[in-house]
């Protein structure tokens, strides 16, 4: 961004979002001296995405979080949630939590996958928006420096689940533990409720997406009916939990990581953690979209077609509804 | 085992012994001078090297190489410390007589510098054949003269970070162990590079000769032919639609400052060389004031190949196909450890400064 781009960004920011902008002038980035970091994130870039995300936050998927605190301060930190959606819209919602709700607000920096840098637009977007391709020399880089790092432990296998699949945690990937245990870097698990439902992914057009270089190339049902109108993601009502931060660190020291069975052992805890959250807020929540489908789902019930496929508490709830 | 140890100590006392002087320190510092072979020294960065080296006072003699008649500028210097060879290190004659001439023996030439590289871009198949015979057999014949001579106990050979391979998912600092571009249908001008810098690192163990290979991220200055400064130089600068990545330019003063540095501190190896300014490339146009247009990557070389015809441009866009897309930087830890290397100038431009 050019140098009067920047003064402008932040003129309108202060202009239309002044409290916003106040809190987004606490994030430390570290300068090399013309406004980027050695990632390539740019100060007014990420205050601009998160100005657009944070509309999105509010109106679009209404999000609620619960256990911000538990989120450490300063130093080192990894972000552990599970990861779903087809794109990764929850990478970007909790990056706008942590800046919205913490106490002293931190600049999120997200693991993305390797492929996203091979396209024009999102390899620029991501880099100065805080992201950095999943290489694991930028995620220690990045440790190092102390950054509050987002990595999702499932990767692109988590955005590629199948409707079917929701809510159930596809294996780990072990890098981050062995990371944190060298770096003593807190985990913080975290749980995202909503983002599953918000494309209903049908199958995979894996012959189109291997030529694109992509890993998948969902279809969902919107897509197939409204064309690029159905790319607009359900306005699912997002849950963030975030669980007490697990400092395996102080129990085992870096050297544990040459023993893979440990560091399966431990991966393993995080990703249970991960699941009773899931869970959890799963049991909590109202509905998909916020509110309670009940009424309309016993009307469908009640002339004879199907439930729409939902949760499976809710099936449940409305057979003990339909035997009392 | 006791005796070896004596011996040695006996011949460094006599190695030092030959530098006159009245006290025991000031012949250590005169053992320590380094006397120094530079190869290309008529090019930019050897000209600047040579000034420096003259002015450093922990150098003794400095022999110059290069092709064609002594250059006027090094008429300033005192021959006694300054001598120039004319002579084309890819024949193999040539090179036997400097290592038997008496000049060289006379010297005592301790340090070879080679920077002797041909930078133009050739689109012949046969001028392309003898700018790799120059570049890449020329580095084989010097290194194992070198090796050879036995008086030759440092070798630096001038390296850059082209033989890096780019790739989108690089981590964001290279360190010197990162992947060569080993890829077959790479553009000539680089596989040079990849096979000078491999000769050298294929006898980095041999421990006549401390090889030191220093890899130079962009070069940016007058006159110097580094692909960078050709792209800033041209009148309108074209980059890939939706990429704009970080670049890292170094000034000239800090090329000359890591040579000396590793011309005087005991080390070898591989190390990385980056400057003081690290920014992504539409903000060194902006400060160069330079018109920048986004083009579609298909039609970047179509419309490089246009401004070449026309002579608009030096800049070489098949070379730096991925430098246009992924960002390239530097892991400089191990320079600033073993060398004590700290970037200390910013680069500027014709028109503004960075």
């Amino acid at each position: 961004m050019k140098q009067k781009a920047r003064q402008r960004v932040r003129a309108i920011l202060k202009m239309l979002a002044p409290e916003d902008y106040e809190r987004l002038e606490e994030l430390k980035i570290n300068d090399l001296g013309f406004g980027y970091d050695p990632f390539g994130l740019e100060l007014e870039s990420a205050m601009l995405a998160y100005i657009a995300g944070k509309i999105v936050y509010k109106s679009w998927f209404r999000v609620e979080s619960h256990g911000v605190e538990n989120v450490p301060l300063a130093g080192p930190v990894l972000i552990t949630p599970n990861h779903s959606g087809v794109l990764p819209i929850d990478a970007m919602m909790i990056g706008v939590d942590v800046v919205a709700k913490m106490e002293r607000p931190r600049a999120m920096r997200a693991v993305v996958d390797n492929f996203a840098g091979l396209f024009p637009f999102v390899n620029t977007a991501c880099y100065r928006c805080g992201g950095i391709i999943g290489a694991r020399r930028n995620f220690e880089e990045l440790l190092k420096q102390g950054e509050m790092v987002m990595v999702f432990p499932e990767g692109h296998k988590g955005t590629g689940k199948k409707f079917s699949d929701r809510y159930r945690l596809r294996r780990f990937n072990v890098g981050f533990m062995e990371l944190s245990l060298v770096h003593k870097a807190p985990i913080v698990p975290t749980a995202v409720i909503g983002a599953e439902e918000q494309y209903p992914y049908m199958f995979d057009l894996k012959p189109v997406a291997r030529a694109l270089n992509f890993p998948y190339l969902p279809i969902t049902p919107l897509m197939a009916l409204f064309g690029p109108l159905g790319m607009i993601p359900l306005p699912t009502k997002y849950t963030i939990y975030y669980g007490e931060p697990f400092h395996f660190y102080r129990d085992y020291p870096p050297d544990t990581v040459k023993d893979p069975e440990i560091i399966y052992g431990l991966v393993d805890t995080v990703k249970r953690r991960v699941q009773e959250l899931i869970d959890a807020g799963l049991r909590e929540r109202k509905g998909v979209f916020g509110f309670s489908l009940l009424p309309f789902k016993a009307l469908l019930g009640r002339v004879g077609g199907e439930a729409p496929a939902g949760e499976e508490e809710d099936r449940k709830q409305i057979q003990e509804r339909a035997g009392a | 085992m006791a005796k070896k140890k004596e011996g040695a100590v006996k011949s460094r006392k006599a190695a030092t012994g030959r530098m006159e002087g009245p006290s025991g320190k000031k012949r250590r510092v005169a053992g320590r001078k380094k006397n120094v072979l530079i190869t290309g020294v008529t090019g930019t960065v050897g000209s600047r090297l040579a000034e420096a080296l003259y002015y450093d006072k922990n150098v003794g003699v400095i022999i110059g190489v290069a092709l064609g008649a002594k250059p006027y500028y090094f008429n300033q210097f005192d021959t006694s410390r300054f001598r120039y060879k004319n002579l084309n290190i890819l024949k193999q004659r040539d090179l036997t007589n400097l290592f038997l001439a008496g000049d060289f023996k006379e010297a005592r030439i301790n340090t070879v510098v080679h920077l002797a590289f041909l930078n133009r871009i050739v689109s012949g198949s046969r001028e392309k054949k003898s700018f790799n015979m120059l570049n890449v057999e020329g580095t084989r014949n010097l290194l194992e003269k070198c090796i050879e001579s036995g008086s030759v106990k440092k070798f630096i050979f001038k390296s850059s970070d082209v033989v890096y391979k780019i790739r989108p998912h690089n981590p964001i600092y290279l360190d010197e162990n990162a992947d060569l571009n080993f890829d077959t249908d790479v553009d000539p001008w680089i596989k040079d590079r990849v096979d000078a810098d491999m000769i050298c690192q294929s006898k980095l163990d041999n421990r006549k000769v401390n090889i030191v290979i220093l890899r130079f991220s962009n070069i940016i200055g007058r006159m110097v032919s580094s692909q960078m400064n050709a792209f800033f130089d041209s009148p309108v600068n074209f980059r890939a639609l939706g990429f704009n990545p970080l670049i890292n330019l170094i000034h000239m003063e800090d090329v000359i400052q890591a040579i000396q540095l590793a011309i005087h501190k005991n080390v070898k190896g591989v190390f990385n060389i980056a400057g003081a300014d690290t920014a992504p490339i539409s903000t060194f146009a902006e400060i160069n004031r330079s018109r920048m247009v986004s083009l579609p990557e298909p039609l970047l070389k179509p419309a490089n190949t246009l401004l070449r015809a026309l002579g608009l441009t030096r800049y070489y866009y098949s070379v730096d196909a991925d430098r246009l897309k992924y960002s390239v930087l530097l892991d400089t830890r191990k320079a600033q450890k073993m060398l004590g290397f700290r970037p200390r100038s910013h680069v500027y431009f014709e028109r503004g400064v960075a």
